[in-house]
């Protein structure tokens, strides 16, 4: 590594290399670590440019000490990808204070590479792939610019002998990818990542599920094994909200009961989901499911999958439900009671209406018609938009507002249940999905978000009453877009509505899809079950690392062909072509043309050497000395001449 | 620190038996090629290594992905490197002489015959110092191997390093050449020097002292003559390179002598008479030197200051020191 301080040209490379590897990090970067960076590059660049003084020791570790404090402070803490992340910006910052030399450019480019790692912690969609590969390629062009001796650079040139690398290094990495066993399990913790995902939590207040029905990003996709449920089948159960203190229902606290057994009729659904990350531990299947991974989650009592790690990155996994059960036939007196509690003090008015319906309708059965009926026929109006509630929210919505959204729906239909003695809980999902005819799955996005009730009736165990199917069928046969009225901020709506967009969106969610499946959720199962379609038995790691070594040494092959091609001497004249054939065969033989050495003189040589030889390198040696020599060369001569070399081995 | 000075002794020593001593023009093919990572490479190393743990612990597919497309652009890397040395013809392309304590320069020639470039050769001299240099696709470049010098006699260049970490700086390509070429060091002229004694019989010689005044005859062309008194007209008319030779009437040409030099060691005497003569050849006078058992006759010009520093620097055979 040489010393000596680089040019403007090599600090700007540089500068545009940490500069894209940085911009995927801004936005959740606290904006005066963006500032402080920018302003240390653009100090950085003026210096250069007029020649100023970089800053001493002293000043270099005050500015050093502030900034790590100012990220502890800022970022309660070192922990953290977010932390992390600023603190490498950090270093880059700082150190671009102190960078003259090729040793200084190095470490820039390594702590850029080590951001485009970063950028893969936070995401791993298509987008942020097509974004970090440039910035690395630009990265490796830096150091290439500050590793050249002598001048600077010439403009794009770094960039393009780079390119041309990276296009050459592109079939090894891909053996790599391929055959690179896959570790399963953590070296050390468990990622830490804390940045707010939109999706559903574990509780809800009124408005909560219409806020998240204006997002249309896919929260997951399943691929069925058989045929598609119908869509009043497809409820995929999250969250089960049991608690409720007259605004918010939420998760019980208490997660000590035993799971009530369940009877499962008709025929299995299997499939498989891809979720998309989500930052919590809740997993989402068709209503009821009866196989999962065990390795990876587990049912709680209320029959809602838990992951056993919060899903910070797309997971898959495999998954069998029956949509015809009998769940919790026998209900315990704990269970009865949890399922009945209401807060004493709060929606007086829902309450006297659950006791009174009750009683007027003589069972449970008719009292759960009898209030989906007030639903259907009293003015109650299915909207994305509905107006705030207050405090006792049941009351407001049902006695003053009357317009709402599938959880105000189920919200006041739970606890009228309660009211009336009949053990009740709300439950959270998402319900419908987008068909999606290209890649032949199924897209719920977060616009599906929905929630329901489950009652408990004698005889029945939990059953599953959907009041918003009262109010607005089309939201559980057709979707939101046909139960909501025009003028109703439905997400894609517009979208649904062109043919031609609608296609081109599903398209392009089935190239996202593949991408989820092949490269960020391609694992040791994958790369197990490509062995054995390969042919072979039981794969396990020794024949990946046999297949890794034997793609490596092929690709490096190629690549040493490739270059070798590349460095060829330049011969325009067939004949010195086919005399160079003749020479390199020699060469294998320990007889190598010295570059000095005229062809008569290598030909005493070989003569020398190997009498053997003798007649047939004279004939070829007389007819090149010939064919270069001679004027108005012969094409019969040149013939014979290649036949002659063809035909030469030595 | 020992061992490893021992070691590096024992690996040059199977070098050099392995390769032989190189004549002529070498070709520096692979058999000749030594590759290794640098310092550089070695931590680029590390880093990718805790890529690759980081990567496999959060179970992250793109972040391997990156990882090992850096590992395989370190790996063509490795090959470009190799292959930028790979091919190169080398061959001496002759040596200037230094004073002793100055540097000799070993020049070698560099031919590409390939298509690309050949980018940052380069050439490392026995004591570290470097020169970096590019042959162009097809072409071919020069490069000097410097060599410092002790003492005046010959130095040999028994081994030098053609090396490349082109391109990132990851990996150092060498091949090792034993061009045991050898490069005559003249003796250094000694700081402070008694006037060179006077000739004898300074009127009566005046035709041996050449001068520029009267022209007096031709004679044969020797290299390091003056272009300027090259005889052209003659040359026209027959072929033959002649120089213009004038009578001078200026003090005749003293004939430097050893035995004419203050008493004291043999090398501070030999510094002595060098001083005389890059004296004389500065004032562009003529000159001559008489050695025991060596005379060379009085002759003025860059080819008799040559000459003469090279008697100088033979005189007793000091034989040759080993750069």
């Amino acid at each position: 590594m040489r010393d000596l301080p680089l040019g403007m040209r090599r600090l700007a490379w540089t500068l545009c290399g940490l500069a894209a590897a940085v911009a995927p990090h801004v936005a959740h970067l606290k904006p005066w670590v963006v500032s402080l960076a920018l302003a240390v590059a653009g100090w950085r660049l003026l210096a250069e440019h007029r020649g100023w003084r970089l800053p001493g020791r002293m000043l270099r570790s005050g500015v050093a000490v502030a900034a790590t404090a100012g990220i502890v402070l800022s970022y309660r803490g070192w922990a953290g990808l977010d932390a992390g992340t600023a603190l490498l910006v950090l270093m880059a910052a700082l150190k671009l204070l102190e960078t003259r030399t090729a040793r200084d450019h190095v470490v820039l480019a390594f702590i850029g590479w080590f951001l485009c790692l970063a950028t893969f912690l936070y995401r791993q969609d298509m987008i942020a792939a097509a974004w970090v590969l440039p910035a690395a390629w630009l990265l490796a062009a830096s150091l290439l610019a500050v590793s050249r001796s002598g001048d600077e650079p010439r403009r794009l040139r770094p960039f393009r002998q780079t390119g041309a690398m990276l296009l050459k290094a592109v079939p090894l990495a891909l053996v790599l990818f391929v055959f690179f066993p896959r570790v399963a399990g953590h070296f050390w913790g468990a990622p830490s990542n804390e940045r707010a995902v939109t999706g559903l939590s574990e509780e809800m207040s009124p408005g909560d599920l219409s806020e998240l029905s204006i997002n249309d990003a896919v929260a997951f996709r399943v691929r069925f094994d058989g045929a598609l449920p119908p869509p009043r089948d497809r409820y995929w159960r999250g969250p089960v909200l049991t608690e409720f203190d007259g605004f918010t229902w939420s998760r019980a606290r208490a997660q000590a009961y035993f799971k009530p057994a369940v009877e499962y009729l008709g025929d299995p659904l299997t499939y498989t989901v891809t979720l998309e990350p989500t930052g919590q531990r809740m997993l989402f299947a068709l209503d009821l499911v009866r196989d999962w991974p065990e390795s990876m989650a587990q049912q709680s009592w209320d029959y809602q999958l838990w992951s056993l790690q919060p899903v910070d990155a797309v997971v898959q996994y495999r998954a069998g439900s029956h949509t015809r059960y009998r769940a919790g036939v026998e209900l315990s007196a704990a269970l009865s009671n949890r399922n009945l509690q209401l807060p004493a003090d709060r929606n007086p008015g829902a309450r006297a209406l659950g006791a009174r319906m009750r009683t007027e309708a003589g069972s449970d059965e008719a009292f759960i018609q009898a209030v989906l009926a007030m639903f259907r026929e009293q003015e109650f109006y299915y909207t994305l938009t509905p107006p705030r509630l207050e405090r006792d929210s049941v009351d407001d919505f049902l006695f003053n507002t009357r317009r709402g959204f599938c959880g105000h729906f189920a919200s006041a239909f739970t606890m009228l249940m309660r009211a009336g003695g009949v053990p009740a809980r709300v439950v959270a999902g998402y319900q419908g999905g987008d068909w999606n005819r290209v890649g032949g799955y199924l897209i719920v996005r977060q616009s599906h978000a929905h929630a329901w009730s489950e009652v408990w009736l004698a005889g029945r165990g939990w059953t599953r009453i959907d009041p918003t199917a009262a109010v607005a069928p089309e939201r559980v046969e057709r979707g939101l877009d046909a139960a909501l009225p025009e003028g109703e901020p439905v997400p894609g709506r517009l979208l649904r509505r062109s043919e031609f967009l609608w296609e081109a969106g599903l398209l392009w969610d089935n190239v996202n899809a593949r991408w989820n499946d092949w490269i960020v959720r391609f694992s040791a199962e994958q790369q197990e079950r490509m062995l054995e379609s390969i042919g072979f038995e039981r794969p396990d790691w020794r024949h990946l690392g046999t297949l890794l070594g034997v793609g490596l040494i092929a690709g490096l092959a190629l690549v040493s062909a490739w270059l070798a091609w590349q460095f060829r001497p330049r011969t325009s004249d067939p004949a010195a072509r086919s005399y160079r054939r003749f020479t390199a065969r020699l060469a294998r033989q320990g007889l190598e043309r010295a570059p000095h050495e005229t062809p008569r003189d290598f030909l005493a040589r070989v003569v020398a050497a190997r009498p053997d030889l003798g007649p047939q390198a004279g004939d070829i040696t007389e007819l090149y000395l010939q064919l270069r020599y001679w004027p108005g060369p012969d094409a019969r001569d040149l013939a014979r001449l290649r036949g002659l070399v063809a035909g030469f081995r030595p | 620190m020992k061992l490893l000075e021992t070691i590096r002794g024992i690996l040059r020593r199977w070098i050099r038996r392995r390769q032989g001593p190189d004549e002529g023009a070498v070709v520096l093919h692979r058999r000749r090629i030594y590759i290794l990572p640098t310092q550089l490479g070695v931590v680029f190393g590390a880093m990718l290594f805790a890529m690759l743990l980081g990567s496999l612990n959060y179970a992250n597919n793109l972040g391997l992905a990156l990882t090992f497309l850096l590992a395989a652009l370190a790996l063509v890397a490795m090959h470009a490197c190799h292959r930028n040395l790979q091919g190169l013809v080398v061959h001496g392309a002759g040596a200037e002489s230094p004073f002793a304590g100055q540097d000799a320069v070993f020049r070698l020639g560099f031919v590409n015959p390939g298509r690309l470039p050949r980018i940052d050769i380069e050439l490392r001299s026995p004591d570290g110092r470097e020169h970096v240099g590019s042959v162009p696709a097809s072409g071919d470049a020069r490069l000097a191997v410097l060599a410092p010098t002790r003492r005046r006699g010959t130095i040999r260049l028994g081994r030098c390093e053609v090396a490349t970490r082109y391109p990132f700086g990851l990996f150092r390509a060498w091949a090792v050449l034993h061009p045991d070429t050898d490069c005559r060091v003249y003796p250094r002229p000694a700081a402070r020097a008694p006037a060179p004694p006077a000739a004898p019989g300074a009127e009566g010689q005046r035709d041996t002292r050449r001068g520029q005044e009267d022209f007096a005859g031709l004679k044969d062309y020797h290299p390091g003559d003056s272009p300027r008194r090259i005889a052209w007209k003659a040359h026209a008319r027959g072929g033959e390179l002649l120089v213009k030779e004038f009578a001078g009437a200026a003090a005749p040409a003293p004939m430097f002598d050893l035995d004419a030099t203050p008493d004291g060691d043999l090398e501070a005497r030999l510094a002595v008479l060098a001083r005389w003569v890059v004296d004389a050849h500065g004032r562009g006078e003529a000159f001559g030197l008489r050695l025991p058992g060596l005379e060379i006759p009085v002759e003025p010009g860059e080819a008799q200051r040559r000459r003469c520093l090279a008697a100088l620097a033979d005189f007793g055979s000091p034989g040759p020191d080993h750069a």
